[in-house]
């Protein structure tokens, strides 16, 4: 019996008192449990897969519709083995040089200075959404993902891939 | 001869000895033990909210293969449902049938097309139309998954973005692993200041 409780039995008076503890079954909701937790167990999605969407150029597909303001502006972004080259059609051309190369060869991208460059390129152009990267046959496709990974965040949302 | 309980059976005499009939005297004890459920009851509960939350409606749309590793992306969307082109360090493959040979495409790189690629597109094209013949609301989308390894050149993810093309799935997606969620927690533990 749990401090507090009445007696569970007895004392003083004819009629017995009731018990105050009741005893829930807890095996239904045992079964339920595990029955859930199998399901889940084998239907879980461990990894985290997200997408990028891009547009191809070339290949016949149906263009966006962009407003005037929106076409107004071209931004194009060349990577290749020298680094980038950020150019807009308001003239701006920016060079971007690459860090080197890697252990295994692989060309390092200066990304940290390509997002500092297209967050500037976006508050000076706040309607620009779309912009073209033109990648060389030689780029990974882990640094092209990188590099549509910071247009996206820079708020270039419409992003279209392209080779040189 | 009856049977009887195995054990000590003392002699009737010891029975009423007040030395050693106390321990002889056996079965006093209760058979059922209880057993105290709540905090399994309570970690099963934890457990099941735990995979609650990390339940995706969508399954499993990509699987992941040993030979491709995926690169990181911080503002990635939802990935959706669509045929699936997994180009590997050695073989390009579209919904589990291998379409290609890396080595092969390299050979012949003065073409930008892959033809077995379009084909097994196109017959995948047809059978979405099939599937959505009677729907005359659902409208083709033409979206189609690319996951590649982090190595594979762009020479190789622009021919094959090329086929997609052509065969009607204009609208790529690059897979990658979803980091802005581990980026988020990471903030959320480094103390303000």
């Amino acid at each position: 019996m749990g401090a507090g409780g009445m007696p569970d039995e007895g004392g003083s008076g004819k009629r017995k008192r009731r018990s105050l503890d009741a005893v829930i079954n807890v095996v239904p909701a045992i079964d339920l449990l595990s029955c859930c937790i199998s399901f889940l167990l084998f239907t879980a999605v461990w990894t985290q897969i997200s997408r990028l969407q891009v547009q191809q150029l070339g290949t016949g597909a149906p263009e966006t519709e962009q407003t005037e303001q929106q076409k107004q502006l071209m931004v194009t972004l060349a990577m290749g083995e020298r680094g980038f080259n950020l150019t807009t059609s308001a003239g701006t051309a920016i060079d971007i040089p690459a860090l080197g190369r890697g252990e295994k060869g692989e060309i390092r991208f200066d990304v940290k200075a390509l997002e500092g460059q297209l967050k500037q390129l976006k508050s000076g152009f706040p309607d620009a959404s779309s912009i073209t990267v033109s990648a060389e046959d030689t780029v990974s496709y882990g640094d092209l993902v990188q590099v549509i990974d910071t247009c996206v965040g820079a708020g270039l949302a419409g992003v279209a891939v392209t080779g040189i | 001869m009856p049977i009887v309980t195995p054990g000590k059976r003392p002699a009737k005499r010891f029975e009423k000895s007040k030395i050693l009939g106390g321990k002889m005297v056996k079965g006093r004890r209760a058979t059922n033990a209880e057993l105290n459920v709540v905090p399994m009851v309570d970690m099963m509960t934890m457990l099941v909210i735990f995979l609650l939350a990390q339940f995706s409606s969508t399954g499993e749309v990509l699987y992941m293969q040993k030979d491709i590793k995926l690169p990181d992306a911080r503002h990635g969307q939802m990935i959706e449902i669509a045929p699936v082109v997994a180009i590997g360090a050695d073989q390009v493959v579209v919904t589990g049938v291998k379409v290609a040979d890396i080595p092969d495409l390299d050979r012949d790189s003065g073409y930008l097309n892959i033809p077995t690629l379009e084909e097994r597109l196109r017959d995948e094209k047809k059978r979405w139309e099939f599937i959505h013949k009677s729907d005359p609301s659902s409208k083709w989308d033409g979206v189609v998954n690319i996951q590649a390894d982090k190595g594979v050149p762009f020479r190789i993810v622009k021919r094959v973005m090329y086929s997609c093309g052509v065969a009607g799935y204009f609208n790529v997606n690059f897979a990658a692993i979803d980091a802005g969620s581990v980026a988020a927690t990471q903030t959320e533990k480094t103390p303000a200041g």
